[in-house]
């Protein structure tokens, strides 16, 4: 299946007078992606991003959404069609929230019931009480507002939306809800989305590609993991050495989960001479249900493979296989062992997490 | 205590001058306004857009604003002679100044952001300025408006010196005839209907604020 593109940037620049803030960007954003742009203050963040709906008006190159040239469109349609959520102050002081969520609605004439309809549907999205639409923007917490945000720029129901930075004006624990929120609803929305932030860690979070711009240069393009393998000195010091650590909270456990674990059923013989054994210590002990009732280091086995049920180690605290690859590591770390057995809701045993998988990880093309 | 029911026992005897000159006193300040804000309100928001031009404009009109009235009348009796339209145009020239200078400030105070915001979601240039500035700066032009109209309501009484009546009529009068019962009914009229009206404006603003600083 070949990949469809959403928004497409050849060699776009931005002249103020002479000053060239941003310098022949070029990158693709892939339909439903969050594409990162990061970078330090000042290096052209928001500028690329407002080229993007023609808030600025780009001074050379090509900027193509959904295929078409920008500068083919009329610049308030294509507004209308893309969602645009901003730090702080985005909300419109003087409408309720209601009006707010529907202010696209509004401009282009639907009707009052179908207005306050999508407005009661996405405040629901959002996770917000429906009696807040009678509310103004002020009676609204920083964090509610930026949800508000979020819910209008999904009104018009594009398939583009435009983020700047829009945890930026909350605290540390909100912004985080409001990360995972975002990831939840894009799990169902499946937007394409151009996120701009300057903290690292957020982009390393939501997003699937990043793109670090320096003095209006894109200096680095790629998935969190190739950034953080990236040698560029401005990228690892802008990234700096806490990230690689971070990097490794975007990454599922189940990617780095053994399932070719040795395991045999509690009424069963090891057969010591299994090609499985080789490397393991330990052989995990399942029941009929497949739940993991504990393990057996080899060494302790009958020589002919069998064992007593009194010898079956009971297994440290298991995890899930969605807990991240930096979780995992922390928890082994915390714990003073090499590996983690993960089982599934239902107490089913899915395999082993080994320390050195995890390490192999951003060692990978490093080495 | 004689002097206030001397007055009393003027107005009530002559109600129907009362009605007479209350009307044309509240006709011409009304229509007074009404033009002012018609001309006031686009100039006050048009000049907000360049420095330069609302440096001119406000500059000019700061000017005219210092003459005092009854120069002006003087000034306009040799163009328009006499009676209610120089004093109408004198009205207007003064309630100009706190309109425009409050429709343009008004108008420049709404954060770009927040612009930025509306232009962001597809507002084309009159759906700005019809949807977001004006809303956001109409308590800002209100204010304005307040202050032209209770300032043009007591303005007006010198329209008599002009030949366009209102309540200044049965104060010119009874100095004139030396009547002081006369001259007191007018000045308790000027002042009780003043009060009023600020009271009642007072309290439109007062909604008007109360209403739209929610937002801010
Ligand atoms: N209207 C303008 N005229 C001249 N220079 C401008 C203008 N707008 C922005 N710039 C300059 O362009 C550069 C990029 O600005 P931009 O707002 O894109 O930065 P940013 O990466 O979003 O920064 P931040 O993280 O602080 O938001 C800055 O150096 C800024 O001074
Ligand atoms: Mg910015």
């Amino acid at each position: 299946m070949t990949r469809e593109i959403s928004v497409e940037l050849q060699k776009v620049s931005k002249l103020y007078g002479q000053d060239k803030v941003v310098d022949e960007v070029s990158f693709t954003v892939e339909k439903g992606e969050i594409f990162v742009l990061i970078g330090p203050s000042g290096c052209g963040k928001t500028t690329t991003l407002k080229m993007i709906n023609q808030l600025i008006p780009h001074t050379s190159g090509n900027i193509l959404v959904n295929g078409i040239d920008v500068a083919e469109l009329d610049a308030v349609e294509l507004r209308r069609s893309i969602g645009y959520v901003i730090q702080y102050i985005g909300l419109l002081p003087h409408l309720t929230i209601q009006e707010n969520i529907a202010f696209v609605l509004k401009l282009t004439k639907q009707s009052k019931k179908m207005q306050k309809e999508k407005a009661e549907e996405l405040i629901e999205t959002v996770g917000l009480p429906t009696n807040y639409l009678t509310r103004y923007p002020r009676e609204l917490s920083g964090g509610q507002q930026q949800r508000v945000g979020v819910a209008r720029a999904l009104a018009a129901n594009p398939d583009i939306l435009l983020m700047d930075e829009p945890f930026g004006a909350v605290d540390p624990l909100t912004r985080e809800q409001l990360q995972n929120e975002l990831l939840r609803l894009q799990e169902t929305i499946r937007k394409t989305i151009v996120f701009v932030t300057h903290d690292i860690q957020e982009a390393f979070k939501v997003g699937s590609r990043i793109g670090i711009l320096k003095q209006g240069k894109l200096v680095c393009l790629g998935t969190p993991m190739e950034i953080v393998k990236t040698d560029d000195e401005f990228v690892k010091s802008f990234i700096g050495q806490g990230a690689l650590f971070e990097v490794l909270d975007t990454i599922e456990v189940s990617r780095v989960l053994e399932k070719e674990v040795p395991l045999v059923s509690e009424n069963e013989k090891v057969d010591r001479t299994a090609d499985i054994l080789s490397g393991w210590d330990n052989v995990f002990v399942v029941n009929s249900d497949s739940k993991c009732l504990g393990y057996i280091p080899l060494n302790t086995l009958e020589p002919d493979g069998s064992f007593s049920k009194g010898q079956i180690i009971s297994l440290p605290a298991s995890s899930t296989p969605d807990i991240s690859v930096k979780f995992a590591v922390e928890k082994m770390l915390w714990e003073g062992r090499t590996w983690l057995p993960i089982v599934d809701e239902k107490d089913g045993f899915k395999g082993i997490v080994l320390f050195r998988s995890c390490a192999d990880l951003l060692a990978g093309d490093r080495g | 205590m004689e002097l206030l029911i001397g007055a009393w026992n003027y107005f009530i005897s002559k109600q129907d001058l009362m009605i007479i000159v209350l009307r044309e006193h509240v006709n011409l300040v009304l229509w007074a306004t009404l033009l002012t804000i018609l001309i006031g309100v686009p100039l006050g928001i048009l000049i907000a857009r360049t420095q330069k031009v609302r440096d001119i404009v406000l500059g000019s009109v700061s000017v005219l604003y210092t003459i005092p009235i009854l120069a002006f009348f003087g000034f306009l009796i040799p163009i328009m002679g006499i009676g209610s339209t120089p004093a109408l145009v004198a009205l207007v020239i003064y309630g100009l100044l706190p309109v425009i200078r409050n429709s343009c400030v008004g108008i420049t105070q709404v954060h770009p952001m927040v612009k930025e915001a509306a232009r962001g979601m597809g507002t084309n240039n009159w759906q700005l300025l019809f949807k977001v500035e004006i809303p956001l700066a109409f308590p800002v032009i209100f204010a304005g408006i307040r202050t032209a109209l209770v300032m043009n309501f007591s303005l007006a009484t010198y329209a008599v010196f002009i030949g366009a009546g209102g309540m200044g009529r049965i104060i010119m009068q009874g100095i004139r005839t030396f009547n002081t019962s006369m001259l007191l009914a007018g000045i308790l009229m000027v002042v009780i209907t003043t009060v009023l009206l600020e009271r009642i404006i007072g309290y439109v603003d007062v909604r008007i604020q109360k209403r739209f600083s929610l937002g801010k």
